[in-house]
């Protein structure tokens, strides 16, 4: 027991340490600290999502759906349905259920399937509600998307105000993070954590004795269905939940958080950082975005050059960056370094 | 009554193309047990084949000569890449084609830009035929007469010879065909090969209609993707009885709300998966091992 909280206690001190140096070494790279803010944003819809593919062994080929109502939910919670009393946790609350809602219902419709047709049928339902959005110019404002969301305050803090002025040499000065960053940490860590958690329970179990053999998981007594769906829908509102956060920091969602790009850049993210492993869709996330960035600068090649990049990883790297330092796995760096 | 008429013509013909690219995905699949994703890039090919040729050889040449260029393409990606992931769950398959379309998409935008151009095509195909109290492009006319052959091509070929007969066979029981001596995996290369040829060649076909631009693709693959999950996976009259379907839903959509055109087709595969999850003419034993 005492060894137990020993290691929850580490865990959570390293990843809080790590985060809080991310944005400062991520200036050394030329990074910046409003990129490190997305990259946790997104990061944290990745890990949802490798939550389902990694440990249910479920591809989804549309969390975009997810991510992009999230958004809207939490765009729409702000600018029409609560415009004087606004409250961020009223908004990201309404965010996470209107998602769970609808991974509810489209994880009902998609579990009874399997594999390949399961990721072809979450495609097209994200590929419906793109349309709708798109169509539903009322609500949606169409192609232009919602504009300027303010963030809710949480108590007198605004979110978009920087933190105090200190000077740290080459890491920058601590100003030139905002409070959003702080706050998009913590919600990170209790993600993490979560994931942890969930992985190792019994539910973590069942889902990986599904992944493993389906048929025989039944035969056990355990309901398949039932498990996927529950992951499905706990992947989904952590998707939503970084939509909404994206969309109160952008100040604006816009359908191109709907789209199959999209859909597809967890999957990139994920698979580059290495699928079933805690940290791989985070450090996955930052990899490419930061790629993104720097390269895109450079070169509109940058796509295509990303491409290569997760073809490249899929074939020679199945387990992504991280998976690779796993012991026993085919390109372990840990050994390749002489690290042990 | 004109514009019904007009819609159910338009519709059909769209539904005609999504029939081609998900009997290629289907028979791809039933063969090889490979989702692929680059086939909506593949499409995109065939129509820049197209573009790039009709000045000089015509459009009409330029058609087989799409169908060639995917073959060899397919040929290339086969030996290079996709041999590897033949043996692996379809999940891996599934990222890698991704991962293939993301790389020529993207090549295709660097190349020729992201504009949308139209193909050139004859004098002939430009004029209106009269059809009794309409007249209708005849370009379009000859897209569906096309589209139509080719389907009844492939049927022959599926019912009508032997490596037909392996290919069906093989979507049923690929070890049981090995095991009586059938040539599985010259089959799958064949499958494969034509497959992707088929969608260049569809891609070729249809550039004069919708335009050729890198992401033309995609705009035909996923409803391609609802038509092989609405007719069920592997199922030739599946593909066909749903493109069709899905083709004049869309058309007649178009009529009444045109807002709901591109939704409509998600609600269709949400309604009939409710009742049926394998899909019209699916076998729920090979969605299973799916």
């Amino acid at each position: 027991m005492r060894e137990r909280v020993f290691a929850e206690a580490r865990f959570l001190i390293l990843t809080a340490l790590g985060l809080a140096v991310f944005p400062f070494l991520f200036n050394l790279v030329g990074g910046y600290s409003g990129l490190a803010t997305q990259i946790l944003m997104v990061g944290i819809a990745a890990t949802g999502f490798n939550l389902l593919l990694g440990y249910a062994g479920v591809l989804s080929y549309g969390h975009a759906m997810f991510y992009g109502i999230g958004g809207y939910a939490a765009a729409l919670m702000v600018l029409k349905f609560m415009p004087t009393t606004a409250n961020l946790w009223l908004t990201l609350l309404f965010a996470i259920v209107v998602v769970a809602i609808q991974a509810l219902l489209i994880g009902a419709l998609a579990i009874r399937t399997y594999g390949i047709y399961f990721a072809l049928i979450t495609l097209a339902f994200a590929q419906m509600f793109y349309f709708i959005m798109f169509e539903w110019r009322d609500l949606t404002n169409g192609d232009n998307g919602l504009n300027n969301i303010v963030p809710p305050p949480i108590g007198s803090l605004s979110l978009t105000a920087p933190l105090p002025q200190l000077n740290l040499g080459p890491f920058g000065d601590l100003s030139q993070i905002h409070y959003w960053y702080p706050f998009t940490a913590i919600i990170v860590l209790l993600v993490l954590w979560f994931s942890r958690f969930l992985v190792a329970s019994q539910f973590g179990e069942v889902l990986a004795a599904i992944r493993e053999n389906e048929e025989r998981s039944e035969f056990v007594g355990f309901s398949p269905a039932k498990y996927k769906l529950a992951a499905f829908v706990i992947s989904g509102m952590l998707a939503g939940l970084a939509g909404a956060l994206r969309a109160l920091y952008d100040g604006s969602v816009a359908v191109d958080t709907l789209t199959i790009e999209q859909s597809g850049n967890f999957v990139v993210y994920t698979i580059i950082g290495g699928v079933k492993t805690l940290f791989g869709p985070l450090i996955g996330s930052a990899l490419v975005m930061y790629l993104a960035n720097v390269v895109s600068a450079k070169t509109e090649a940058w796509r295509l050059i990303e491409g290569l990049i997760f073809v490249a990883v899929i074939v020679f790297l199945p387990g992504g960056v991280v998976g690779s330092f796993a012991r026993g796995s085919r390109f372990d760096f840990s050994r390749i370094l002489r690290l042990r | 009554m004109e514009a019904v008429a007009i819609q159910l013509f338009d519709g059909t013909i769209r539904g005609l193309i999504y029939v081609a690219i998900a009997l290629s995905l289907t028979i791809i699949f039933g063969m090889l047990r490979l989702v692929n994703f680059a086939h909506g890039a593949f499409f995109a090919v065939g129509a820049y084949v197209a573009l790039l040729l009709a000045p000089k050889i015509g459009y009409y040449a330029s058609i087989p000569a799409a169908l060639i260029v995917l073959a060899i393409l397919a040929l290339l990606l086969d030996r290079i890449v996709l041999r590897l992931f033949y043996a692996k769950d379809p999940t891996s398959q599934i990222l890698v084609t991704f991962g293939i379309a993301l790389v020529i998409q993207e090549s295709l935008r660097l190349i020729f830009g992201g504009t949308t151009q139209t193909t050139q095509m004859p004098a002939s195909l430009m004029q209106s035929i009269p059809l009794g109290f309409i007249s209708y492009p005849a370009i379009r006319l000859f897209v569906a007469v096309s589209i139509i052959v080719l389907v009844g091509v492939v049927w022959w070929i599926l019912v009508g010879t032997n490596y037909g007969l392996i290919v069906r066979a093989g979507i049923r029981d690929r070890t049981m065909v090995a095991l009586l001596g059938g040539n599985v995996t010259v089959a799958s290369r064949v499958v494969l090969v034509v497959g992707a040829g088929i969608a260049g060649l569809v891609g070729a076909l249809s550039s004069p209609i919708f335009g050729v631009d890198p992401n033309v693709g995609f705009s035909f693959l996923v409803p391609a993707f609802v038509v092989v999950v609405i007719g069920g996976l592997g199922s030739f009259w599946g593909a066909v009885i749903a493109g069709i379907f899905i083709g004049i839903l869309q058309g007649l959509t178009t009529l009444v709300m045109p807002a709901a055109s591109d939704v409509v087709i998600y609600l269709a595969m949400a309604l009939i998966l409710l009742v049926r999850p394998q899909g019209l003419m699916g076998e729920s034993e090979l969605i299973r091992q799916a």
